[in-house]
């Protein structure tokens, strides 16, 4: 039944994607700056992850920190389970199973921009700058580098090592301003197969969620919803917003950033805090909306600046 | 208040605390009166051994401060206070960490209604009364406070906010990560990784 229930939900996101065709060489005349070859490889890596089984060892590393874990995709019939279990650090393990291969989120959807770059619809073209070249060997497999710089201040760059064979992504370093590399994730090594390893130690399990798009939408007090009056281009809601729901999160394929709301049950003095870690910030904002005290929060993987602004645009629904 | 507290409050006061340490003592300090009342004396003494003029002493701190200065002078003293002590006698270090406690517990809430005097904020008992249901620090019910420049009497905005609030981002950040991850997970190239980012996973 989770099965059918999964499938319906995602029934709609695999019409929208059947429009989208195969990877076309697009016409660079229609976005300017559009690099077609860099877009198809951007494509085929958002396809990658419904195509191939793969295991391996993962480091991320932010700034002095690095953890080590170990990453399990498996494709099945129609699903994929994923897993990842923390070698470092804490020693948990995530869990998705059964992840129907044709829920697409939007994430993905944005990535898949080679048909519509025909039609004169630019996408992701239009908020990076993309180029390709020879990449490095990593853990074993000879890949290539895309380069992906902001067009605006409003996200990080990328330099992305992808897999010359399955486009898979085998490393990917965020970098901020003056070129500082603020987090950078890569495979240590990876077997294409879907053999999950055992006999590690794990401590807690968790059973990664799946969006409800339905969800209590109906427990909205009147006056208390609230709605992201601004974000930067590009960037699409996740999952349907809720009404009075304490959460809103924007992707534009790339990054991520969720917008959080508490109403305070008193007064609060305004002001605003900063915290970053590696490429994830999170900003706190303490506010008065149409004289009620509310504490706004950004987290996610973009600049300050951005999230100042989109915590800026928070208000009551009227 | 155990040994290992005690320490790491003093490494607290010294700036010489890590991470851990700071986590160790922010997430106790709420509610642990010890705790807290450790922090004002040994803020007191510190200042009252560097000369340093605070702007709560006239908390009626000042009292006990020359008591617990005699107490940490006398040679019965634990070792632990003698440490203390030499910790104390050492010029002022910056203030970085060591302020952002401060300005939980010592400026904000319960403390600063005692300054009390009617301030500008005309419902100062509200404020302070007790922890806001969203975990809100104290010091933001924090407001002006009097410090005065030779003759003139001039309200400044003591650092309370800014540090408050960056203590507040820091406990949103392990509130909110996972959350956001599980949005990050679908909708990013990286699948899963974004899991990794989650200070402290829950079940």
């Amino acid at each position: 039944m989770l099965q059918n229930l999964l499938g319906h939900r995602c029934l709609h996101v695999l019409l929208a994607t059947m429009s989208v065709a195969m990877v076309g060489v697009a016409s660079a005349a229609v976005c300017p700056g559009a690099d077609a070859t860099a877009l198809s490889w951007l494509d085929k890596m958002s396809r990658s992850v419904r195509q191939v089984s793969y295991n391996g060892v993962v480091t991320l590393q932010r700034g002095d920190d690095m953890q080590v874990m170990q990453i399990s995709h498996s494709v099945g019939e129609g699903t994929i389970s994923e897993r990842l279990t923390e070698l470092t650090g804490q020693g948990a393990q995530v869990e998705r199973a059964d992840h129907p291969v044709a829920c697409i989120h939007p994430g993905h959807k944005l990535l898949r921009v080679g048909a519509d770059l025909q039609v004169g619809r630019c996408g992701i073209a239009q908020h990076y700058r993309f180029s390709v070249t020879d990449g490095e060997r990593v853990a074993g497999r000879k890949a290539v580098r895309i380069r992906i710089e902001p067009r605006d201040m409003y996200r990080f760059g990328y330099v992305m090592e992808l897999d010359r064979e399955t486009a898979l992504l085998l490393q990917a370093e965020t970098v901020g301003r003056g070129s500082k590399t603020l987090e950078k994730f890569q495979f240590a090594n990876l077997s294409y197969s879907g053999q999950i390893l055992g006999g590690i130690e794990v401590n807690l399990v968790h059973e990664a969620q799946h969006p409800h798009p339905r969800a209590a939408a109906t427990s909205a007090a009147p006056g208390d919803a609230w709605s992201v009056g601004w974000v930067p281009g590009g960037f699409a809601s996740t999952d349907t917003p809720v009404g009075s729901s304490g959460r809103r999160t924007y992707t534009d394929g790339l990054a991520v950033f969720s917008v959080f709301l508490e109403q305070l049950g008193r007064e609060i003095r305004p002001g605003e805090g900063v915290v970053r870690r590696g490429s994830t910030l999170s900003y706190t904002r303490g506010m008065h909306l149409a004289g009620r005290p509310v504490l706004i929060t950004v987290i996610g993987e973009v600049p300050v600046n951005t999230a100042r602004m989109v915590a800026d645009s928070v208000d009551w629904t009227r | 208040m155990t040994e290992r507290m005690r320490e790491s409050l003093s490494a607290l006061l010294d700036d010489e605390a890590n991470e851990l340490e700071l986590e160790r003592v922010l997430s106790h300090i709420a509610e642990n009166d010890d705790l807290r009342q450790a922090w004002v004396r040994y803020n007191a003494v510190r200042a009252a051994v560097s000369g340093h003029q605070l702007a709560y002493m006239k908390l009626d701190i000042s009292s006990q401060v020359q008591q617990v200065i005699a107490e940490q002078r006398t040679p019965s003293a634990a070792q632990t206070a003698t440490s203390l002590r030499q910790r104390f006698l050492r010029p002022v270090a910056s203030l970085a960490i060591a302020a952002s406690v401060a300005a939980t517990v010592v400026i904000g809430g319960q403390q600063l209604a005692q300054i009390g005097g009617a301030q500008s904020y005309g419902n100062s008992q509200a404020v302070a009364a007790s922890a806001s249901p969203v975990g809100l620090v104290n010091s933001l019910g924090a407001t002006t406070v009097q410090a005065s420049y030779g003759t003139q009497t001039v309200p400044v905005l003591r650092p309370a906010t800014r540090t408050a609030y960056q203590q507040l981002a820091r406990q949103r950040m392990q509130k909110y990560m996972q959350e956001h991850a599980e949005q990050a997970a679908l909708n990013s190239p990286q699948g899963l990784i974004p899991f990794a980012r989650v200070p402290r996973i829950r079940e």
